[in-house]
């Protein structure tokens, strides 16, 4: 009889054990892929340079993107639509937002700096990652380019290597020259 | 020579009398077939799994069985990023060992068995949403077009502990714990085998799975056979030692 109820105890705890790290997705999991741009100099072109003050919000995005609140960096880590084959992002450097000593009335704020529109072209994959993670996304045929508005912060934009894939965030896909 | 016997229906009682008296204790052998009840219970209570499991056992000595399983299974997969339907079936076949030494003419068994297992199967994918640690654009690209994994197979052992026992004459309930080893599989393109019937879930750590039968099953005996004489005696020796304690 020991034997037995030793058994049922066996068939209860097996039946039941719910404790399944399987199915919760690790932060460490390397998932879709953000793409990565360093800064360069336009007049040595071997240097990174900081852009300062630079505001980084999507086109269409009502949020500015997070670390990119008028921040100092030559480094661009920027989050893609996987919902669309196309990304726009708003790269205003030199943001001062002056409100004219009145916050209430936004008539009469002005905004300084310099805003170019970045646009990232790809055509996007879906890999799988696992059953906690499902499928994370890659990016394939990414071009980076902006729109001429005729007094561009931006001078130069060239990607790192030539099959111009974003597949991890191991290392930078393009560098932007300034 | 003596034998040491009792009637048919031994009680506890007569275990006494039985070592003067000599009637013939004998061990029934035969096809025993049956159910796994756990498989259609949980078809009824959980709307993500369908499946049905048919067992038999043929006896080949005192203790060594024979022992299959042939069963079929749909079962959904449902995480947050991920909805997806196995099909398939499965066939195991190998042996059971009776650890238990029963009373006088009693069937009952406490075994320990091996399977080799195989299945066939196939996934359908019905949705899912692509995993994105950053959500600075939501919601990520999701998709509920179906996609078939089709014509997969996986070969499995597995290590049973159980027990038998009869519960009317010639009527058997079955309980057992399977650990499963997976030995081969077809790996789907860009997918993997979250389930495999019969199988059951698979785990990210390795190849390992388990599984539980509660199973019904009825023996239709071919012939009997006479307990050996030492096998009696050992055995009543030991019903005594119980039955004093």
């Amino acid at each position: 009889m020991k034997k037995i109820s030793l058994l049922i105890l066996l068939v209860i705890i097996v039946g039941n054990s719910g404790c399944e790290r399987d199915d919760i997705c690790a932060e460490t999991t390397p998932t879709t892929p953000r793409i990565i741009i360093r800064l360069y100099d336009i007049s040595n072109q071997e240097s990174t340079k900081n852009a300062f003050n630079l505001r980084v919000q999507g086109v269409d995005n009502p949020d500015v993107l997070e670390n990119y609140n008028i921040a100092t960096t030559d480094s661009l880590v920027l989050p893609l639509r996987t919902d669309a084959s196309i990304t726009e992002y708003k790269l205003h450097k030199d943001y001062v937002y002056d409100d004219n000593g009145t916050p209430d009335d936004t008539s009469d704020d002005i905004i300084y700096g310099n805003e170019d529109i970045l646009t990232i072209d790809y055509a996007t994959e879906e890999i799988y990652v696992s059953r906690a993670c499902g499928y994370k996304d890659t990016f394939k045929n990414v071009i980076v380019s902006q729109e001429d508005d005729g007094d561009n912060w931006i001078q130069l934009i060239q990607s790192v290597n030539d099959n111009l894939s974003v597949d991890d965030e191991k290392a930078a896909h393009y560098k932007i020259f300034h | 020579m003596l034998l040491f016997c009792v009637s048919g229906n031994a009680q506890n009682d007569s275990v006494v009398s039985a070592i003067n008296d000599s009637i013939k204790i004998q061990n029934k052998y035969g096809l025993r077939i049956g159910a796994d009840l756990s498989k259609p219970i949980r078809s009824f209570i959980d709307d993500d799994y369908k499946g049905f499991e048919i067992n038999a056992d043929y006896r080949l000595t005192r203790k060594i069985y024979l022992a299959t399983e042939i069963g079929i299974e749909e079962k959904t997969t449902s995480t947050d990023f991920l909805n997806v339907t196995t099909t398939g079936s499965y066939l195991k076949a190998g042996v059971d060992y009776n650890l238990y030494k029963n009373w006088l003419d009693m069937e009952n068994m406490i075994y320990s068995g091996f399977r080799v297992g195989a299945s066939t199967f196939s996934h359908t994918r019905n949705s899912y949403l692509v995993y994105s640690q950053n959500q600075y654009w939501t919601p990520q690209f999701s998709s509920d077009e179906a996609k078939d994994f089709d014509g997969l197979t996986a070969i499995w052992a597995e290590l049973i502990f159980g027990i038998k026992a009869e519960v009317l004459n010639n009527l058997y309930f079955g309980l057992n714990v399977q650990f499963k080893m997976l030995l081969s599989e077809t790996e789907p393109d860009n997918f993997e085998n979250i389930y495999i019937p019969g199988f059951n879930k698979t785990y990210d750590s390795g190849g390992f799975g388990f599984g539980i039968g509660y199973n019904i099953s009825y023996l239709i005996p071919f012939y009997k056979k006479d307990k050996a004489k030492e096998t009696a005696l050992e055995e009543i020796k030991e019903s005594e030692e119980i039955i004093e304690e």
